[in-house]
């Protein structure tokens, strides 16, 4: 690990003003990903900002129904949420199917947000990576990429996004809220992350020194009928192959509204609109939910190892909706 | 090979003489792909360089060793052998029952020889827990250093005794026999570096070995003085912000409870509780747990009276090498103030993150479902 400096921010301000013009400067929260990144070389930064003392543990009612998570609440305190676990419980069951308890006992909603990959060559220094090192080129389109992305890929990273809480917020609709040098932004998750493109280093919208500060639900009243299906090599403690978080709004046998997200083989989390617009007005079943998949695979890429993941992935979109109908409202 | 160095320190070389940082480097290889010195900071070092061809089984690099050995009171340790199993070399040692396994295969990186400037000669430097080369000798190939300089270096480094355990034995110094594994391993490791290490192949520069920007200038390794609260009592320590709990626990408050596995957070073996909830502390910096209490395996015991998930390990057979024990134990013991259903299965899916190599699980689930239906809550 390279050496670096350490220092205990005491409120935003202090956090802010601790990053700003210091290009090695990064937060720390629950060190999950960024202690990890750090032993193995792949994250050197050369000051870090404890962010942990920072007030942001509370989830709060919003006006209007929606919820406000706080970045610092941790991923248990939020999966193990009574106002989460009724009114959307796809994020409760995401959270609780990702990484073990400690880990979760540890992981912050911020800090989630920002999980990098998994891609073993991204995590290995010895082997070129466009997302590691711009421009040293791709070892995963011709090695062994397995786990690796299907959609949003490019001719230069394929990398997948792990996480499963954001795949939940994703179907969910969830803004948000940071706070940096320009003051406070609101951003959509669906425009947070960037697909790689030419630029596989550069994984959101954030600026440098910009902070997440909440997380916002919006009020979604058939989220309650919700559900988060993971297909993973075993049964648990291990990322997807394969996810998918689901919303059905079905009044009379009809499907009147529908959120769907995929993670597993997305190089960010996935938002499935055409499998969305598939089921709008359909009678809830199989043949709604198997068009539904069908739409959200088009245009899958696949490379040498992971062609399985179309056919899985479809299938977990049809289990997932499946399982959620089966749920009463 | 140069044969005409004198066998004295490197005098050529000043960033390499006493007093200065060692310049960090990485050993890539695929069972270890991601071992740098620094990862080693912490703990006392012995790097070595030999020449290729070197064989550490050879007889007189065995002699080699227990000339130091010999040398070491309370010990009573004699290496027997080196003996090659796959990509790793095992130690024996006569009375102990002790076989340490070290790396015998690691891919070639004369960067790291030049590094130190120890390209072509046999080198020894002993660095301390800090980092920084406390001895070195450097000689031309064939020319070892004497076994009684090492050890006089070794003893340097080795950690002070603590203050609790202040009884003065009559042991004229502090190496215990921890110490002196913790040096062999490092030894170990180090010493294959050397079997390839001067192996001057010009080409060979894109492994692992960013060389770091040579540490020597570096000054984020300042340490920080902090207080760490374990089992109810206070450690004042001066760390380097790089430390891990775990770390901190096993190399400076001398707790080797918590075991450290995988250090990446993927096997559980060094669960702690921190403010009454199961964390991994390999993850978890030292510097951030200042304020908050932490407990480890060492705590959980009220005297000589275990803890009702000790107990329960005890009575279902929940191990069968141990290894994996005090993280279990410690997870399970913070299952116990979590929302978790009634069933074996749920116990299962919330003891995922620590992993048995024995396969000892029934037996780890079943003491846990006993601890839980006794509905014992301990004070932990």
């Amino acid at each position: 690990m390279h050496p670096f400096s350490y220092r205990q921010a005491s409120d935003e301000q202090s956090a802010l003003s601790g990053v700003s013009g210091q290009p090695g400067a990064a937060y720390l929260a629950g060190g999950t990903t960024l202690i990890d990144l750090m032993k193995l070389d792949v994250q050197k930064p050369s000051q870090l900002i404890d962010i942990t003392p920072l007030p942001w543990t509370k989830i709060t009612e919003l006006p209007g129904g929606g919820v406000s998570i706080g970045a610092m609440v941790r991923n248990s305190d939020l999966a193990h949420s009574e106002i989460i676990m009724t009114r959307y419980p796809v994020l409760s069951e995401a959270l609780l199917s990702g990484a073990s308890p400690q880990l979760r006992n540890m992981a912050t909603t911020g800090g989630n947000l920002l999980q990098r990959t998994r891609c073993y060559y991204f995590r290995d220094i010895t082997t070129p990576c466009n997302k590691r090192e711009p421009g040293s080129g791709c070892s995963a389109m011709d090695g062994y990429n397995r786990i690796h992305a299907i959609l949003g890929t490019s001719k230069h990273c394929i990398a997948t996004h792990p996480s499963d809480m954001c795949v939940a917020l994703t179907a969910l609709d969830a803004t948000i809220v940071t706070r940096g040098a320009k003051g406070e932004r609101r951003i959509p998750i669906n425009e947070f992350y960037f697909t790689p493109g030419d630029h596989p280093e550069r994984e959101n919208v954030l600026e440098p020194g910009e902070l997440i500060t909440a997380v916002e639900l919006p009020a979604m009243p058939f989220a309650a009928r919700s559900h988060y299906r993971k297909v993973r090599d075993r049964a648990s403690y291990a990322f997807a192959l394969s996810s998918a978080a689901v919303a059905l709004d079905i009044q009379a046998g009809v499907i009147k509204g529908a959120r769907i997200a995929m993670g597993g083989v997305g190089t960010k989390p996935w938002r499935a609109l055409d499998a969305e617009k598939a089921l709008i007005g359909k009678t809830a079943g199989p043949d709604a939910y198997k068009a539904a998949a069908e739409a959200a695979l088009r245009g899958a890429k696949t490379h040498k190892d992971n062609a399985f993941k179309v056919e899985l992935a479809k299938r977990t979109v049809i289990r997932a909706l499946t399982m959620a109908a089966q749920k009463t409202a | 090979m140069e044969h005409g160095a004198a066998a004295t320190a490197c005098p050529s070389d000043p960033a390499l003489a006493p007093g200065s940082l060692a310049p960090d480097f990485r050993l890539s290889h695929p069972r270890n792909a991601s071992l740098s010195l620094s990862d080693l900071r912490g703990q006392p070092v012995v790097l070595a360089f030999y020449p290729p061809g070197w064989d550490p089984s050879r007889g007189e690099q065995i002699a080699q060793y227990n000339k130091i050995l010999t040398q070491l009171p309370n010990l009573h340790a004699e290496l027997m052998d080196f003996s090659v199993d796959g990509d790793w070399y095992d130690l024996r040692f006569a009375r102990e029952q002790m076989r340490l396994p070290f790396l015998a295969n690691p891919s070639p990186q004369p960067e790291i020889a030049r590094l130190y400037g120890a390209e072509g000669r046999e080198a020894l430097f002993v660095i301390d827990s800090e980092g920084v080369i406390q001895w070195s000798c450097c000689a031309p190939v064939g020319m070892p250093p004497k076994a009684e300089d090492l050890l006089e270096a070794l003893r340097s480094i080795a950690p002070q005794p603590k203050e609790e355990t202040a009884a003065p034995k009559a042991s004229r110094m502090a190496l215990t026999r921890r110490d002196f594994i913790a040096a062999t391993l490092a030894t170990a490791f180090a010493l294959t570096l050397g079997a390839h290490a001067v192996q001057a192949e010009p080409e060979a520069t894109k492994l692992g070995a960013t060389p770091m920007a040579p540490a020597i200038g570096v000054s984020g390794g300042d340490t920080m003085p902090i207080t760490l609260t374990v089992n109810g009592a206070a450690h004042d320590l001066q760390i380097d912000p790089r430390a891990t709990v775990l770390d901190a626990l096993r190399e400076r408050i001398g707790m080797t409870g918590s075991k450290k596995g995988c250090d990446h957070g993927q096997c559980g073996a060094c669960t702690v509780l921190v403010d009454g909830r199961r964390v991994l502390s390999c993850l978890s910096l030292a510097v951030a747990q200042q304020g908050k209490q932490i407990t480890t395996i060492e705590g959980l015991a009220q005297g000589e009276t275990l803890h009702p998930m000790q107990q329960a390990f005890l009575t279902h057979d929940g191990f069968q090498c141990g290894y994996c024990t005090p993280g279990q134990i410690m997870s399970a013991v913070g299952l116990l103030t979590e929302p978790v259903g009634p069933e074996d299965a749920d116990v299962r899916e919330n003891m995922s993150g620590n992993l048995c190599r024995c396969g000892a699980y029934p037996n780890i689930v079943a003491a846990i479902q006993d601890v839980r239906k006794a509905n014992t809550n301990a004070p932990v």
